[in-house]
């Protein structure tokens, strides 16, 4: 028996797990009766489907006319890990409300940081590097305003591409700031900050 | 007869409001905005654009939103036909003819043939839904649980069918897509499933978020890891009227393009991209000179162009009428209608006629701006697409963050859609296509909740869904799709299908 086709290795698997998850987690749930349905049965029965036609896929994969190796992405299996591990420390080591403003920007890095190996883990640059700076993005919103998201938004999805030019992308994350607070917060009127809360 | 003129009265009224008009205009031109530009289609945008609509009146978000689909089929045909790259997946096909055209110098009549067509498919695709749309809600309202269930196992069915890849994995998407639906607060019992204590998951994953990590993040990362390349060939249009002979050529393509993608944008899983597709391929086989498509053949510039517009605007029927959305946009639709405080259903044409009938005048008022200001902006549309995606996708990331940040004003939202982004990246990979996923997603509670309906009220009999005759009809078409698909003659051509497409 071999894997000839890598991408429905992945898929079947991935499925069952899904399947296979979420019918475990039902447990928790009453079942009910198919009268009375509980609020496990529809997720049992939709779960066990899942994971059968996981099994199939994944079954089909060995016999598969269509040939795909079994790496489809260039998975880092160290970045997970250490990632993982650091999103443990952050979410137990939660600073108080009444924290100060160190404590609090370092934990946000901490967590900043756990988020971000866990997608680099899924190899190409310009996968972490998009999701990091969308993640960046919502954590600084609120304490930096949105002056500052944006701009690091910018900067950090501008270096994810092929060319990076300090120029063009300066001149675009200004431009970009000054719409977004034109149309949003004075046209649309989201309630955001514009500025470091500590300013206003 | 007369009630419909009454009603279309009544929607020509609301559509030419001046508030109307003026979120009609934003719509379109936002459409073919994104529509030219490669690399953002109207799934992104129109989930880029949903938490801001919740400031507006439904019918203007509604008629806006609208607009933002229909007029992205008219801009997708520009980059194909000048650039040789679909800006929209659903001009996939214009590009074979369009851009050959081009290369020939008459890429103005190409433009001009497309819009032409696009207009005419348009105002045809209004009077169906005009039409068509009442009968059908009144049907609809009789409908019970069971139908209801039986109703949405069938649109599932066919949106499987129809999207292209492995039918297994594709089923498996919905499926997934509707158990990722249930997660959130029970109706029933009011248990918080699989929340996992995240106070926020109790509300529910965000659709918003699933939509546009799935399908906006993951296509820009896509889009990034291929080197880009971007020629335009013509770079002056002039000339856009096509000549006689053209109109000669190509009346008959664009009658038989609005009318094969005014079906299809009915049955569910179909709309624009479907129609364009299937346009092209039956212009070929009934054109007696079908040697000269790929090569500039009019025609086959004219009948996708006016199928995919076609398509995309009568698959509003199915969410008008049912509230069961048919591709990927509608289910946006319909989260745009929930985020108003709307249940989509037959009833919105009875207790809401003036959203109903907006909505349909609007489509033809949309149309007719589309036309008057497209052709003449075609200069700026072309110098947009020198823009390359180095500067692009910084900003489509900007508005995409806010639109999602603004949902609750919390940066959960946007960490979830960046999760999302992974999984769609990882979709991507595993070549699972995500369309069934969302359609899935948006129909999880509906199904849960008629199937509970229904088996109550049968007393926990399941044969009531082979019982009921509307019921057993839905099941049996379903049942007779699977089976022709998993034919093994079927199978072969419909991958060659897509394949070739």
């Amino acid at each position: 028996m071999k894997i000839t086709n890598g991408k429905d290795f992945w898929a079947g698997l991935m499925f069952v797990a899904f399947g296979v998850a979420f019918m475990w987690k039902a447990q928790d749930y009453a079942m009910g009766t198919s009268v009375r349905m509980g609020p496990a049965y529809f997720p049992t029965m939709l779960g066990g489907l899942l994971a059968i036609l996981g099994a199939v896929v994944l079954l089909r994969a060995f016999v598969s006319k269509i040939e795909n190796p079994l790496q489809v992405f260039p998975f880092k299996l160290w970045r997970i890990v250490v990632g993982l591990a650091l999103g443990v420390v952050a979410y137990y080591a939660q600073p108080p409300h009444d924290a100060n403003i160190a404590l609090e920007a370092g934990h946000t890095i901490l967590s900043g940081l756990a988020v971000g190996l866990i997608f680099a883990a899924f190899g190409e640059r310009s996968l972490w590097v998009v999701l990091f700076s969308v993640v960046v993005f919502g954590y600084v919103l609120k304490p930096l305003g949105l002056v500052a998201a944006v701009v690091l938004l910018v900067f950090i999805s501008a270096w994810g591409g092929h060319e990076f030019k300090i120029k063009e992308v300066t001149i675009m994350s200004v431009a970009l700031a000054i719409f977004a607070v034109l149309a949003f917060v004075k046209g649309l009127g989201l309630p955001m900050n514009v500025w470091p809360g500590i300013w206003e | 007869m007369e009630s419909l003129f009454a009603n279309l009265a009544l929607g020509f009224g609301v559509a030419l409001s001046v508030q109307n008009l003026l979120y009609c205009l934003l719509g379109v031109l936002l459409g073919t905005l994104i529509g030219v530009l490669p690399g953002i289609g109207p799934i992104a945008t129109i989930a880029m654009l949903l938490p801001v609509t919740f400031t507006l009146n439904p019918t203007s978000a509604l008629i806006m939103l609208a607009g933002i689909y229909y007029g992205a089929q008219y801009g997708g045909s520009t980059t194909a036909i000048l650039v040789n790259i679909p800006g929209e997946s659903s001009s996939v096909v214009t590009c074979l003819d369009g851009y050959q055209m081009a290369r020939q110098g008459r890429a103005g009549p190409a433009l001009g043939i497309a819009a032409i067509g696009s207009f005419f498919a348009g105002c045809v695709a209004t009077v169906i839904i005009a039409l068509f749309a009442p009968p059908l809600a009144e049907v609809a309202l009789k409908f019970g649980p069971a139908e209801y269930f039986s109703l949405m196992v069938l649109g599932l069915i066919a949106a499987t069918v129809l999207a292209h890849g492995s039918l297994i994995k594709a089923i498996a998407m919905v499926i997934l897509g509707l158990l990722l639906g249930l997660v959130g607060t029970d109706v029933n019992s009011g248990v918080a499933r699989y929340s996992f204590g995240v106070s926020e998951l109790s509300d529910g994953i965000g659709f918003v978020s699933v939509a546009m990590g799935v399908f906006g993040f993951a296509e820009i990362i896509a889009n990034l890891e291929q080197k880009e390349k971007r020629e335009i060939f013509t770079k002056k249009v002039s000339n856009l009227l096509p000549s006689l002979q053209d109109f000669k050529d190509s009346w008959a393509s664009i009658l038989r393009g609005t009318a094969l993608g005014s079906f299809l944008g009915i049955l569910p899983g179909g709309g624009a991209l479907l129609a364009s597709f299937a346009a092209y391929t039956l212009e070929k086989k009934v054109s007696k000179n079908s040697a000269n498509f790929g090569k500039g053949a009019i025609q086959g510039v004219a009948a996708p162009e006016s199928a995919n517009n076609a398509g995309a605007q009568t698959s509003f029927i199915p969410l008008l009428t049912l509230g069961i959305p048919s591709n990927p946009v509608m289910a946006l639709m319909i989260g745009a209608m929930m985020i108003q405080g709307i249940a989509p259903g037959p009833q919105v044409m009875t207790e809401r006629p003036q959203l109903f009938w907006g909505m349909i005048a609007s489509m033809w008022v949309g149309n007719l701006m589309l036309v008057v200001l497209n052709l003449p902006m075609i200069g700026m549309w072309i110098k947009l697409l020198m823009v390359p995606y180095r500067i692009l996708y910084p900003s489509i990331l900007v508005f995409c963050c806010i639109g999602v940040y603004s949902i609750s004003n919390s940066p959960f939202d946007v960490m979830q859609t960046a999760a999302f982004g992974v999984v769609g990246y990882i979709f991507v990979k595993l070549e699972c296509e995500p369309a069934p996923l969302i359609l899935g997603f948006i129909l999880g509670p509906l199904m849960e909740e008629n199937l509970r309906r229904a088996m109550l009220l049968s007393r926990g009999d399941a044969l009531v869904f082979f019982q009921r005759p509307i019921s057993l009809t839905m099941l049996l078409i379903a049942g007779f799709l699977l089976a022709i698909v998993l034919a093994p003659v079927v199978r072969k051509k419909r991958e060659e299908a897509f394949v070739e497409a």
